[in-house]
């Protein structure tokens, strides 16, 4: 994980987030998408998320957000410990600390746009009235303050959007979590998200940003990148030798090398969400595995264990790719057989 | 979300008003059920009472039962008129199922045998009383006029008056014709009779006789209907099980619609207690507004009823309640639905 740092925090609510892991069911497979992610970031800072899909930004997101509890690990926000938050704390966390900014929007298509405004002061125990006054002040801090008895059916994509920020705001909170703000815009309506977005992170509060896209990272004050970039590892190869019974490496971790199996047997196996195990496959000399997760930056999706004594080579991708220049479909074909 | 819920329901009005015609028409049915097993008991009540007598002295073996033809001499009528404790008393000859042509049709009718101008005999509400042979009084129901003919075979009757609400059986409608003619065209010209009408009531009655109130004729009479009536009130009950049904089937589907939004809504604090009470709030907003609908219904759908329907204000007033109910069961179905939104799923 690369943390970049930006200009000094200031003063006011920090976010600090040690030894956090998430781990759950997904299919009957277990999935652990964050695994002992640690990062800090100050009050008024802009921290931007950066990862492809799958490497747990959102996961982290729901985590900040109170949304989910994760497995293990602490999240520290303005002296809270969110992560011991539990029943009406839990709510009243959600309801006045963080604002929400999903991805896809997430208006309730039924309300108008000051109507979908209105909902978190109203949770909150706001008065009708005062509100209403809020919402409509804050459409029109977003540019919207002429939509704001449209439906969200009736809205652009940037308006939606636009829309969905300012319900983050209305409540004033602290912290801001935005998931993806950008998906779904043309480029005129990214442009105007952004310079909202930037506009956002002042003193009194953090912006986080979850995002693939990352062009953002040039108006971030802090990154936070959750999958190490292993397209660019170049080493050489690097021999291995296991005993029978050892494990190479383990369902969600993190690796960079793609394995080709001289001598004896491996096993790949999937560990089941109830702590049983399912193989998947066995690989034997000239046969090779594990490239997918330094491919495209994920966790390793299965385990590999040895049948037998075995030796193998591991290989980063560069290396990977010059065995095999004409890509997956030819070292598919020498796996083949 | 009081706002909120308001706001879904106005946003998918459409599909509200189906089940709400749908839930109105099976309300509108349950009331129109009501009304037919009430009808029974008034019918019988209002053509019992309409002969104005204190005391029905009739067989015993008829258990006081107005249809029951267990007949008897028509001499005993005068022991019951000089008993003491009688100011009047009248012959009645109840035939309660005999075949008769209109200008109509053939129809199935009650004969009601009476004596011209003395206790029993009818007061019509368009035309004259009974004034001699081979006249006839007979219920609206019939849909005949006034100087029709109506005929039991080769005996024929005119139509001399009408009277309203004079039915038994479950809206057969009555003819009153004098008390000879109904002897000469049911019994033969036999002077038998089923029942004596008193002003008063009896010490004593010739043997094998018993006398009754109007309330245990009445009584007697309707618990001879026991059978259907009961059918009648289960088929109301499953009626209002329809009607949860069809509530409960648009709830389920709305909140399957909205399983996005309730993630949505707790995740920026909404409790699930405030997300189902959103839901039992539109069940039962759908549910009285049906009600409302049904009491509307019910009357456009009475008239095309051959039975008597008489659906009491009970009913009327109780079916808002009944729709409370209704609504407050079916949105149990989307119970789960709305507690169990996961607020991490509005991130996905």
């Amino acid at each position: 994980m690369t943390v970049l740092t930006g200009p000094a925090a200031d003063t006011g609510a920090t976010l600090d987030v040690r030894d956090l892991t998430v781990e759950f069911n997904s299919g009957g497979y277990l999935v652990r998408p964050l695994e002992r992610l640690g990062f800090n970031a100050g009050d008024g800072e802009l921290v931007v998320l950066l990862g492809p899909s799958g490497c747990g930004k959102t996961t982290l997101l729901s985590c900040l957000a109170g949304l989910l509890t994760p497995t293990s690990g602490h999240i520290d926000f303005g002296g809270v410990d969110v992560t011991g938050l539990r029943g009406s704390d839990l709510g009243a966390y959600r309801r006045s600390t963080v604002g929400v900014v999903f991805q896809a929007f997430n208006l309730i298509p039924s309300l108008s746009a000051r109507g979908n405004v209105v909902v978190p002061l109203r949770l909150a125990g706001v008065g009708r009235t005062e509100a209403r006054q809020r919402a409509e002040a804050l459409l029109e801090r977003v540019g919207l303050e002429g939509r704001a008895h449209h439906r969200p059916g009736q809205l652009s994509g940037g308006q939606q959007q636009r829309v969905a920020i300012a319900r983050a705001l209305v409540h004033d909170p602290p912290l801001v979590v935005a998931d993806e703000p950008t998906a779904h815009l043309d480029y005129i309506q990214v442009e105007g998200i952004l310079r909202l977005v930037r506009q956002l992170a002042t003193a009194g509060r953090m912006v986080v940003v979850a995002t693939h896209d990352d062009r953002v990272t040039n108006i971030a004050d802090r990154v936070v990148e959750l999958t190490p970039h292993f397209a660019d590892a170049d080493r050489a190869p690097v021999e291995v030798r296991l005993a029978e019974g050892d494990m190479l490496f383990e369902q969600g971790d993190r690796g960079d090398l793609v394995y080709q199996v001289t001598e004896g047997q491996m096993e790949i196996f999937r560990v089941l969400a109830d702590g049983g195990h399912e193989t998947l496959t066995e690989v034997g000399p000239g046969q090779y595995f594990g490239e997918l997760g330094p491919l495209l930056n994920l966790p390793r999706s299965a385990s590999a264990r040895a049948r037998r004594p075995s030796v193998l080579v591991g290989y980063t991708v560069r290396e990977f790719r010059k065995l095999f220049p004409h890509g997956l479909v030819a070292a598919d074909e020498l796996n083949a057989g | 979300m009081l706002a909120v819920t308001l706001a879904d329901l106005l946003y998918r009005a459409r599909q509200f008003l189906i089940a709400i015609l749908g839930t109105g028409l099976v309300f509108g049915l349950a009331l129109l059920l009501s009304g037919l097993a009430n009808g029974f008991t008034v019918e019988i009540n209002q053509t019992v009472a309409g002969f104005g007598a204190d005391t029905f002295v009739m067989a015993g073996s008829s258990a006081g039962r107005i249809t029951a033809f267990v007949a008897f001499p028509q001499s005993e009528v005068l022991a019951v008129r000089h008993d003491p404790g009688v100011s009047d008393a009248a012959p009645l000859l109840l035939v309660p199922s005999l075949v008769a042509q209109t200008t109509k049709g053939t129809s199935t009718v009650v004969l009601a045998g009476v004596r011209e101008g003395a206790l029993g005999a009818p007061s019509p509400i368009s035309g004259h009383a009974l004034a001699g042979p081979g006249q006839a009084v007979v219920d609206d129901r019939l849909h005949v006029a006034l100087n029709s003919v109506i005929a039991f075979g080769h005996h024929a009757f005119t139509v001399v008056g009408l009277v309203s609400d004079r039915s038994l059986l479950g809206g057969v409608p009555v003819v009153y014709v004098p008390l000879a003619d109904a002897q000469a065209l049911a019994v033969g010209g036999r002077p038998i009779v089923t029942a004596v009408l008193a002003t008063g009531r009896p010490t004593t009655v010739p043997p094998g006789l018993r006398p009754y109130t109007t309330e245990e004729v009445q009584a007697s009479s309707v618990q001879q209907l026991s059978g259907p009536i009961k059918s009648i009130k289960n088929t109301q009950w499953l009626m209002w099980v329809v009607a949860a049904v069809i509530v409960a089937a648009l709830l389920y589907v709305a909140a399957l619609e909205r399983r996005r939004d309730f993630a949505v809504l707790k995740a920026l604090g909404s409790s699930s207690a405030a997300l189902f009470g959103s839901l039992l709030l539109e069940a039962v907003i759908v549910a009285l507004v049906a009600s409302a609908f049904a009491e509307v219904a019910s009357n456009l759908l009475t008239p095309i009823m051959s039975q008597p329907v008489d659906i009491p204000g009970l009913a009327y007033a109780t079916l808002p309640l009944i729709a409370v109910v209704v609504g407050a069961l079916a949105s149990l179905v989307a119970l789960r639905r709305a507690t169990g939104a996961d607020p991490a799923a509005a991130f996905s």
